[in-house]
């Protein structure tokens, strides 16, 4: 008689590995997650990186001081003002140049619509990746805005080259300056209308309360930064502890998670401290038009520059987090390195702690909450 | 073989009060939302833009197609030099003795005469770098932007060619 081969002694169960990416709509841009199933129940996930991989950081050390803010623009491209910002910065701390009041301030409007229409993104695609459509469409009504505005001031929708070592390269007209007044306004009043219909939906709630929790611990021990580590209950904004800029001189507060819907640091909470933190760049950007001053729009810059020797880190509270750039100098008229030290890749690399024991629905949950940009982990 | 063990998912089991609230809550909720919605399909304007129907112009700022007015143009080379992914390129020769003296509309003397001046559109990065160190103003963004190709060969524009000098007049910034 044939032997049965399916003793039960012999039966066993084992964990199903799913790749979810590199092409899907929940990872935001070509993450690859390697997931391990139970079931339904994510046991391990693994974040492979490198698909967006474009040599940046190699790339700037062949190209002079002012040629490196196009590629600096790519980096996280939705986003692009905070980045070429803090860039300039790190040069201009190494020259030691002093910037006009004027193209300070514009400085800081443009970088807070940046967090603003960068945020406005997140809350739409948050939307979708929870299975409502409609936000999507009227979040970017706003953001469409603030592109055209951008597209004014200086030429592109995304990708600016806006900011210029030594100022920047356009003025703001009064007539801008009206227009935006007006649309602080109106967004205003429409950001508490769109959190009516996202944010204290039953649905939403019950996807994001209590789900992808991140401890004070966890986000600590793995350096996380901006919104999530906000979003944890820890009052630490660059902006506020390390000031630069005008930044010393606006009045503006720093939202915290709180665990209103579940607990503290869940995905709800961080949803929530990006709609408050758009609230507070409205309250900073009408302080900052209210406060400009007329003048000049671009310092003293030698024609070719040539940065001194040594070596600067320079980092400023970017839409998703601390960015750092740390350049070194040789002396020359090309940076010798720059690394680029960004908030998503930590975030990102928070995933294989905070994914074992949810779901696979959770997961997109929690990687949607964590507002991850592709073009800046790989660079 | 050990299997592996994963945490339980444990919910605190629902009581009678707590199960009304939830479909209450949903209810108002959903409600609310609804009437949101509701208003922006009768009450907001639709803002699309049909596009190839209709077109917005775009500001006058806005970098889009290059165009290099060559009468202009004085071979200086800042342009290729400023470029950061060397899209620009460019050879002259230097003009004979004899030759009649050519003036720029500037006023500045034309010592090179040219005999390429081709810029690889698709290279390109729409960074504006080489407009704003142009000394004479011959290099500027259009806001020409519609000139897909079928091959890509077809993005690398000589601007010394007749034809390329025949949009000239097409959305050139004021």
């Amino acid at each position: 008689m044939q032997e049965k081969h399916y003793k039960e002694e012999k039966l066993k169960t084992e964990l199903l590995t799913v790749s979810m990416g590199p092409q899907h709509p929940a990872t935001h841009g070509v993450l690859r997650v390697e997931i391990k199933t139970d079931s339904e129940i994510v046991a391990e996930a693994t974040p492979h990186l490198g698909y967006l991989h474009r040599c940046m950081e190699k790339h700037s050390e062949n190209l002079d001081y002012r040629a490196v803010i196009p590629f600096t623009d790519r980096l996280d491209y939705l986003a692009a003002m905070n980045m070429e910002l803090t860039y300039v910065m790190a040069v201009e701390k190494m020259l030691k140049t002093e910037i006009p009041v004027r193209a300070e301030y514009i400085r800081v409007i443009v970088s807070e619509l940046q967090r603003i229409a960068s945020h406005l993104l997140f809350f739409g695609t948050y939307a979708i990746d929870l299975g409502a459509f409609s936000p999507f469409l009227y979040v970017f009504q706003e953001r469409e805005f603030i592109l055209r505005i951008f597209e004014e001031l200086s030429g592109a929708r995304l990708l600016y080259n806006y900011i210029w070592i030594g100022g920047v390269w356009n003025d703001i007209t009064d007539d801008q300056i009206k227009r935006i007044g007006t649309f602080c306004d109106t967004l205003d009043e429409n950001l508490k209308k769109y959190h009516t219909l996202v944010g204290e939906n039953k649905i939403f709630i019950s996807r994001t309360a209590d789900v992808g929790i991140i401890n004070k611990d966890v986000a600590f021990d793995y350096g996380a930064t901006g919104p999530i580590l906000r979003g944890s209950g820890v009052n630490w904004d660059l902006r506020k502890n390390r000031p630069y800029g005008l930044y010393p001189k606006l009045s503006f507060n720093i939202p915290v998670g709180t665990g209103e819907k579940g607990k503290v640091g869940d995905c709800w909470d961080r949803y929530r401290v990006r709609v408050l933190e758009m609230h507070e760049s409205i309250k900073i950007i009408k302080q900052c038009l209210a406060g400009i001053e007329a003048g000049p729009i671009m310092g003293k810059v030698p024609k070719i520059i040539k940065v001194p020797k040594g070596e600067i880190y320079m980092r400023t509270e970017c839409a998703r987090g601390e960015l750092g750039y740390h350049l070194v100098s040789d002396g020359g008229k090309k940076p010798y390195r720059l690394k680029v030290k960004s908030s998503c890749f930590t975030h990102v690399s928070m995933l294989p702690a905070i994914a074992p024991g949810m779901m696979i629905a959770d997961l997109v949950a929690t990687i949607g909450s964590i507002d991850i940009v592709l073009g800046e982990i790989d660079r | 073989m050990k299997q592996q063990e994963l945490g339980e998912i444990t919910e605190s089991p629902l009581t009678f009060r707590q199960y009304f609230t939830n479909i209450w809550d949903a209810i108002i909720t959903t409600y609310k939302g609804m009437k949101i919605t509701l208003k922006y399909v009768y009450g907001v304007k639709p803002v699309t833009v049909q596009y190839p129907e209709e077109r917005e112009e775009l500001p006058l700022n806005s970098r889009s197609r290059l165009f290099n007015d060559v009468e202009n143009c004085i071979a200086c080379m800042q342009c290729a030099t400023a470029c950061p992914v060397d899209c620009i390129y460019i050879s002259a020769v230097k003009r004979d003795k004899d030759a009649p003296k050519v003036k720029t509309s500037s006023g500045s003397p034309v010592r090179l005469d040219l005999t390429m001046y081709t810029i690889d559109e698709a290279l390109c990065c729409y960074c504006g770098l080489c407009t704003t160190v142009c000394p004479t103003e011959c290099l500027t963004h259009t806001r020409d932007y519609e000139f897909s190709q079928y091959v890509l060969d077809g993005m690398k524009y000589d601007y010394l060619s007749p034809e390329i000098r025949a949009w000239r007049t097409r959305l050139i910034k004021k």
